[in-house]
C-alpha cells in the first residue's frame, strides 16, 4: 500500500500513537493531524507522535492523541532515556484543511499546530523545521539516527526534507 | 452511463481502532468523493466513494467517451467522478434502505484527490472526537469487468447512527414474534 524506503524496520506510527527510540519511523497519511518529532541532537534518539487533537480534557488513557498529554510523555520518556532538555528540537508536519463544506470543526489542523508551537514554546523546545497547513495530505519518515531527518511525502506528490 | 454492469459486494463491517486505519486506508493517492448523511437523526456520519487513482482515468474516459489514458484529471474528470459518487451512493443507500429500514440522506458531494487516510483522520477529527477511540467501517466493493475499475464504498457511521443500524440488524434476525 504504502511507501516504505527503510523496509522493515520501520515503526508505523498510527493515530494516537508515539515511539521513542533510535529506529526509523512513520506516519501514514497525516490530514488534520501533526505528526511531532522531538529529537536528541547529541543522542541520535527521538520520539514520534501521531497528534489527533490540541486538548485531552483530561483524559489519560491515550497520551499520544492530544497535543498537550503527548508533549509531556515525550519529553518524560526521552529524558529517562537520558536526554537532556537542552538537546532537544522538534519537527512538526500535517495539520492540513482537507474540507471545506463539511459541518464539524474544520480547522482542527490549524488548532493542533497552534497548541503544538504554544506548549513546546513553554517547554523550550525549538522548532528547527516545519511543513504545515495547505490542503493536502503528508506521510512522513523520521531517522533518528541521520541527524533527526524528517522527509515528507505529498499527496501531490511532492516529496521534501526538512 | 458506462455501458457495463457494476456490481455490489456484500459490505465486510469492521469495528477498526483509530490507531490501525492505515492498515485498511492507506496513502496511495486516490480520488475520494464524499458525503456526509443525515438520517433521523441529523449528521449520521460519513460516506465515501473511493476510486483508486489507476482506475480513475478509465472510469473518466469510459463516462466521457474519450480514449487517451495518460492524460491530466480535468474539471470535466471531476465532475463526472462526483456524478459516479452521486450514482452509486444512492444506489448503496437505497440498499440500506430496502435491507434496513433506515433512511440515510447524502449531502452534496465533495471531491478531494489525494491520501485517503489523511482525508479520513481529518473527518473524524473535525467531528467532536475526544471520546472517538474506533471507528466503525462499512466497506463496500463495486467492480465493473468491463472497464477494469476498482473502488469502494466505505460507510463511517457516527454513535447513533450505528446504534440504529445495530438495533435494527437486530430486529432482521431476531423478528419480533
Amino acid at each position: 500500500m504504502s511507501l516504505m524506503p527503510t523496509g522493515n524496520d520501520t515503526v508505523i506510527i498510527g493515530i494516537g500513537e508515539y515511539q521513542v527510540g533510535s529506529m526509523p519511523m512513520a506516519s501514514i497519511g497525516l490530514g488534520s493531524c501533526v505528526g511531532l518529532v522531538i529529537h536528541d541532537r547529541k543522542m541520535g534518539i527521538g520520539a514520534l507522535v501521531h497528534i489527533m487533537l490540541p486538548s485531552s480534557q483530561g483524559k489519560t488513557d491515550r497520551l499520544g492523541k492530544y497535543a498537550d498529554t503527548a508533549i509531556d510523555v515525550l519529553i518524560k520518556e526521552l529524558t529517562r532515556n537520558g536526554s537532556s532538555p537542552t538537546n532537544l528540537i522538534a519537527k512538526i508536519a500535517g495539520g492540513s484543511a482537507m474540507f471545506k463544506t463539511f459541518s464539524g470543526n474544520l480547522n482542527i489542523g490549524e488548532r493542533n499546530v497552534e497548541v503544538i508551537r504554544k506548549l513546546l514554546k513553554d517547554q523550550s523546545i525549538p522548532i528547527k523545521g516545519e511543513d504545515v497547513g495547505g490542503c493536502v495530505g503528508r506521510t512522513i519518515f523520521y531517522y533518528p539516527k541521520e541527524n533527526g531527518k524528517l522527509v515528507i511525502k505529498k499527496g501531490d506528490g511532492t516529496l521534501g526534507e526538512i | 452511463m458506462l455501458s457495463a454492469n457494476v456490481s455490489m459486494s456484500v459490505p465486510e463491517i469492521k469495528v477498526i481502532d483509530i490507531s490501525e486505519i492505515y492498515k485498511y486506508v492507506g496513502d496511495e493517492i486516490a480520488a475520494l468523493v464524499l458525503f456526509q448523511v443525515n438520517g433521523e437523526v441529523k449528521q449520521g456520519g460519513f460516506l465515501l466513494l473511493y476510486v483508486a487513482k489507476s482506475s480513475v482515468i478509465r472510469l473518466t474516459n469510459a463516462m466521457l467517451g474519450l480514449t487517451e489514458t495518460n492524460r491530466e484529471l480535468d474539471e470535466m474528470d471531476e465532475s463526472a467522478l462526483l456524478e459516479v459518487g452521486n450514482i452509486m451512493v444512492s444506489a448503496f443507500l437505497d440498499g440500506t434502505a430496502e435491507l434496513l429500514n433506515i433512511i440515510m440522506l447524502p449531502s452534496p458531494p465533495q471531491l478531494v484527490i489525494d491520501m485517503p487516510h489523511a482525508a479520513i483522520e481529518s473527518i473524524i477529527a473535525s467531528q467532536d472526537s475526544v471520546d472517538i477511540d474506533e471507528v466503525v467501517l462499512f466497506k463496500t466493493e463495486l467492480l465493473s469487468d468491463a472497464h477494469n475499475i476498482q473502488s469502494s464504498i466505505f460507510l463511517f457511521p457516527n454513535h447513533p447512527m450505528l446504534e440504529d443500524i445495530i438495533r435494527r440488524l437486530e430486529e432482521l434476525l431476531n423478528p419480533p414474534t
